[in-house]
């Protein structure tokens, strides 16, 4: 393939997102519209006694308190969090109780912010431990991966390996606080419900209320041209949309329902807290006989969501003894779903410390540790990978990086009050494909219009999908235009689990070729143009049973206050193999953006649970800290050629999450390099550097 | 519950280059005054509390959290915000650096941080030091990627644009 | 909620009258409060227009030692500046560190003084220069050293009707600066923040905590060490430094930080004396600039 792909492409709509011209779903004016604040639970369990709106409907412009006594019933789906205001249960602190709906923003939430709300509060359960007498095996893990996997005989390989490594690391509550929070306009004319909404995929959010509210696929469309950001928190239909979609019913009016930046942190998801014990047993020289990863963390009590933190040691290294498993406890906490990099993140960072651990006590260089434990085949399962250039990234960032010079002695660099230091990780996440449709009509005037489902969240998906089609119509990119973020394109995968352009791209290739070939046979496009519509479902089931992963290499450079225990970090560099790179500019802008992220998990990132109350104390960007700009210097991310024919016709594998996995752990082990301290937590604190 | 009556009153305020006389909740932010009386919704909320920038406007050419201030107490200043400073055809030069330089991904917080780099810049022209300006009683500030970044730490971007928004800039100041 | 906008300090005082009448200066904290609906209020009184309380002077020397008289809503971005920063170089290394650069265009030195928050980064400064807030009522205007103003976490010794119009700290001849310490490297609450300010006229030391206790601490046992250890006739003598290490001891000790999700309370006694050994380093050791 010969054009577009590939090159450094500014996106599309760059230019109404820098004037301000790109609405969100909550930017859109409305006639009549009437706005909807959520009121939540001030207890973590129990039952809503009773809901007084008397006062509030007495007050100036307020149209509506809705609760479980007067909402709309809806029928039921298999996610509890959707199911709101159905009955009087209360699962977790900040849950929705009631939804005030008024003509202004400022009048809904002066009526929200004194309803009257009785419970009858029970004792709550809301702390996680790896000793915690409720644990149990979920019957699968996110997505739908086995819960426990066993190769060999862990405990025996242990015993026998010449050195052994055996740590518990953990992860705290992450919140993905995406700047755009959540938000929903809705209108019904008639029968037919549109809603304005913030998602990953707008094909999910319609699944969602077609059920929800017993529509045909028809009566439902779900528009989301511009979404600010996601990062897992958006991969589905979230309650405000409900809400909003109920609230206009009832009312007859347009309804914005949008959350604030504190209801972010208990109605949208969240990473779990992980406990994980890790265990590697190997020869003198590195090479692994046994590696055993046990996690434990949590769920809700409303849906059972069960991160797959192990899965990252299914296919990482070779090992003759090989166990993973996933304990999780339903506790009364709001519920954690995706957030960037859903296992693989979290699992990075106690395996690759562990792995720099075992590097230590072996004394092999960290890079040729992993290069020593390169498998063949998958270490579970024994199944092929369709390409794995783990060592190629790994030998590519070490030369960047000028790894080469490093002394492997910890704590010995030192430059007046800070201490220096290298570390170095390994990072993979699965390249998947998802069926989705899509269309392409050809203008009589030459130019093609592309129509599907896909979102961009900011990934440039837009651009790239333009990219794919030009090239594939062997037209220039103005010519073509794509359209995307609206149900009624017909079902498409979303922007999650790296699967976006691999799904979309596919499905874009595949309608082109069809229009192409329609054009042919019509010798031409006929005056009032030419459709043709694709659908992958049957190429994705015919895929031959492999292995399909992207791999990369970690680098990071820090600086410790050999004092205060204070953090920088000067330097980040990643490596990625990914199959194809289809815009490089935005794949760089992804790639760092994650590793961003990463470095944000590192240091800042954790959700305090407040035993007390039951509920995430540090709710807002003050007590929740994300990385800002001055956090980050320098940052560089590049990837190696990689060609893979057994993954989609664009050869991409995804580029969303990788850049997350292993940052933290190259960050870690940079700090132990500088220190000598082992940070086994995150995220790592000043007061932890000094006192681990 | 307290009484919790509005008080509505006429107000002009300059958005813009322009005057909008429109009447008020006395309770109504700056913020929501733009965004949902005069429908200028590039201006975004990410927090309502000061801590992301993505409200960031100009008040008489100062870099402002539209979300703390009642839109009653802004009528005395020139607001500027990101759609006056510049549209399709007439970009700033921030704005055509942050596309060149893939400053943006999601493009929630970009107009805040346009916003927040334009008025940052006058503010390096006018000598005003910041945390990481060596001397005190500084004199003219050499605008390097450490001010930058200093200097745009008050507007988050979650979608990690930092490396590309701080490129931008520095391809503006030359 | 009605706002009301005076246009004089006389007016606002007169408004105050009303007891359910709440200042509004910069919003910086009390938009957050408002916006978190945590604060109701019915009746607001903004000081946005109100020119006398914007502006600062430098006093004659008519007492000594001179002083400079900021007006409660002196922001600080005015703090920061080069004229100000000269005569107040702490005063100005705290404001430059306070939220972001939108935050320091909009926060006010009475906003920062009535909030009372341990961890205002104004306060250790105005607690190490002894600062003196000027209160106004309809009884007249009374003086309350900060010391005295600031009477817990986020409580004062302003009385209902009370109105913060100024405040007045001394020019003092030595080194100052303040330091802090926070988790992210911009736009960060202090785990711990310290002043330090040297006067060569009176041969004194004065150093005040932040972020380590209720409100800001005055170290004064470490204070009159330092300032009885060393050479006052050659202040920046480098070779008869101090035990500065001792001083970070004495300062820790004053501390009286707590656990909280920011960092914890040994963390903090720690870090405060980390600070302070380096603040003096800055002033009376190696290279120093006193």
């Amino acid at each position: 393939m010969s054009g577009t792909v590939g090159a450094p492409v500014s996106r599309i709509e760059g230019l109404s997102k820098v004037t301000g011209e790109a609405r969100y779903a909550a930017d859109f004016p409305l006639a009549g519209l009437a706005h909807g604040w959520i009121v939540q639970s001030t207890i973590a369990r129990g039952r809503v006694e009773s809901v007084d709106a008397g006062a509030a409907l007495q007050m100036p412009g307020v149209l509506a308190v809705v609760t479980a006594t007067n909402a709309m019933r809806l029928q039921d789906v298999d996610d509890g969090e959707l199911l709101v205001l159905q009955d009087q249960q209360v699962h977790y602190r900040g849950q929705t109780v009631a939804l005030v709906v008024g003509d202004t923003l400022e009048q809904a939430r002066a009526a929200a912010d004194g309803l009257p709300v009785e419970y009858q509060a029970e004792p709550h359960d809301v702390l996680l431990s790896a000793s915690h007498p409720r644990l149990f095996a979920p019957d699968h893990v996110n997505p739908n991966l086995p819960t426990d996997t066993l190769t060999g005989d862990v405990e025996a390989g242990l015993a026998g390996a010449a050195v052994t490594v055996d740590h518990t690391y953990s992860t705290p509550a992450e919140h993905n606080n995406p700047m755009e929070p959540h938000a929903t306009t809705a209108f019904w004319d008639g029968d037919r419900l549109t809603v304005y909404d913030s998602n990953q995929g707008a094909t999910r959010v319609h699944q969602a209320l077609v059920r929800l509210f017993g529509l045909e696929d028809s009566a439902v469309r779900v528009v989301s041209e511009h979404v600010g950001g996601g990062f897992g928190s958006k991969g589905g239909a979230r309650s405000q949309a409900v809400l909003a979609a109920m609230a206009a019913r009832m009312l007859g009016r347009p309804i914005r329902v949008v959350l604030s930046r504190k209801q972010l942190f208990s109605l949208v998801g969240y990473r779990t807290p992980t406990i994980q014990r890790v265990r590697l047993g190997s020869d003198r020289g590195g090479r692994l006989v046994a590696l055993d990863h046990q996690v434990v963390e949590q769920t809700s009590t409303v849906y059972e969501f069960a991160e797959q933190t192990a899965v990252f040691s299914r296919v990482m290294y070779a090992t003759p003894n090989l166990s993973t498993s996933h304990r999780l406890v339903a506790l009364d906490v709001p519920t954690p779903r995706w957030m960037r990099a859903p296992g693989e993140a979290p699992g990075s960072f106690a395996v690759e410390s562990a792995m720099d651990e075992l590097a230590e006590a072996c004394g092999v260089d960290p890079i040729e540790l992993r290069i020593r434990n390169e498998p063949v085949t998958e270490p579970e399962g024994g199944r092929p990978f369709s390409s794995r250039n783990l060592i190629a990234c790994l030998r590519e960032g070490a030369s960047r990086f000028r790894w080469a010079e490093r002394d492997p002695r910890p704590g010995t660099r030192r430059d007046g009050q800070w201490l220096m230091g290298t570390g170095v990780a390994a990072s993979t996440y699965p390249a998947r494909s998802a069926p989705s449709t899509a269309s392409v009509s050809a203008q009589e005037d030459g130019s093609f219009i592309v129509r599907l489902t896909a979102a961009d969240i900011g990934t440039g998906a837009r651009t790239a999908l333009t990219q794919v089609a030009a090239d594939e119509l062997q037209v220039p990119m103005d010519k073509v235009e794509v359209r995307i973020g609206d149900s009624d394109f017909g079902p498409a995968m979303i922007a999650g689990g790296s699967m976006g352009m691999a799904s979309w791209g596919w499905v874009v290739v595949k309608a082109c070729r069809q229009l192409i070939a329609d054009i042919d046979r019509c010798g031409g496009v006929p005056d009032d143009g030419l459709v043709a519509r694709a659908d992958t479902a049957d190429d994705i089931a015919a895929q031959a049973d492999l292995v399909r992963h992207s791999f990369g290499a970690q680098f990071a450079e820090v600086r410790v206050d050999v004092d205060t225990g204070e953090i920088r970090v000067p330097r980040l560099l990643g490596v990625f193999a990914a199959g194809r790179i289809v815009n490089a500019k935005t794949a760089r802008s992804q790639l760092i953006g994650g590793m961003t992220m990463g470095l944000s998990m590192a240091l800042f990132e954790e959700s305090l649970m407040d035993a007390e109350f039951g509920d995430y104390l540090n709710h807002d960007f003050a007590g929740y800290h994300i990385a800002a700009n001055a956090d980050v210097q320098r940052i560089d991310a590049t990837w190696i050629d990689e060609e893979d024919d057994q993954l989609n016709p664009l050869g991409v594998k995804g580029i969303g999450e990788i850049g997350i996995v292993g940052t933290a752990a190259a960050i870690a082990n940079a700090v132990y390099h500088a220190t000598g301290q082992r940070q086994r937590h995150l995220p790592i604190r000043p007061d932890r550097v000094l006192s681990p | 519950m307290p009484e919790r009556v509005a008080t509505l009153s006429p107000i002009r305020l300059s958005v813009n280059g322009r005057e909008y006389q429109l009447e008020l909740d006395h309770r109504t932010t700056l913020l929501d005054a733009l965004r949902e009386n005069l429908d200028l919704t590039g201006s975004k909320k990410g927090c309502d509390h000061g801590q992301c920038g993505a409200c960031t406007v100009m008040l008489d050419g100062r870099r402002a959290n539209a979300c703390l201030i009642f839109a009653v107490a802004a009528q005395t200043h020139d607001i500027t915000t990101i759609e006056g400073v510049g549209a399709a055809g007439n970009l700033h030069p921030l704005q055509q650096a942050f596309i060149d330089h893939d400053g943006l991904q999601c493009g929630y917080c970009t107009p805040g941080q346009i916003c927040s780099a334009v008025a940052m810049l006058a503010e390096v022209e006018a000598g005003w030091p910041s945390a990481v300006t060596p001397d005190v009683a500084a004199g003219p500030v050499d605008l390097d990627e450490s001010e930058t970044r200093e200097r745009m730490s008050g507007n988050l971007c979650r979608c990690g644009a930092y490396v590309n928004i701080v490129a931008a800039i520095q391809d503006v100041v030359g | 909620m009605t706002i009301l906008s005076p246009t004089s300090i006389d007016e606002a005082v007169a408004a105050l009258a009303d007891p359910a009448i709440q200042v509004l200066a910069g919003g910086t904290d009390f938009m957050v409060e408002v916006n978190a609906g945590h604060r109701r209020p019915d009746k607001v009184l903004s000081l946005r227009h109100i020119p006398e309380l914007r502006t600062w002077e430098q006093l004659p020397a008519r007492d000594d030692p001179a002083h400079v008289r900021l007006g409660a809503t002196v922001t600080y971005t005015d703090m920061l500046q080069p004229d100000l920063a000269q005569l107040l170089p702490a005063l100005a290394h705290a404001a430059r560190t306070v939220g972001s650069p939108q935050i320091r265009n909009a926060g006010t030195i009475g906003g920062n003084l009535a909030t009372a928050s341990p961890a205002g980064d104004t306060l250790p400064v105005l607690a190490a220069l002894e600062a003196v807030v000027e209160v106004a009522s309809p009884l007249g205007v009374r003086d309350i050293p900060v010391a005295t103003f600031i009477t817990g976490p986020k409580r004062t010794a302003l009385s209902p009707g009370e109105l913060i119009v100024a405040v007045r700290l001394p020019l003092l001849d030595g080194h100052q600066e303040f330091r802090k310490i926070g988790v992210r490297n911009a736009m960060v609450i202090a785990v711990a923040s310290l002043a330090l300010a040297v006067d060569t006229r009176t041969r004194t030391v004065r150093c005040a905590l932040g972020s380590v206790g209720p409100g800001p601490i005055r170290a004064t046992e470490a204070e009159e060490w330092l300032a009885g250890t060393i050479d006052w006739d050659r202040p920046a003598a480098t070779t008869e430094a101090p035990d500065l290490a001792y001083f970070g001891r004495l300062v820790a000790g004053a501390a009286q930080p707590i656990d909280d999700h920011r960092g914890t309370a040994a963390y903090r006694r720690h870090a405060i004396g980390v600070l302070a050994e380096r603040a003096a380093a800055q002033a009376f050791g190696a290279g120093s600039a006193a």
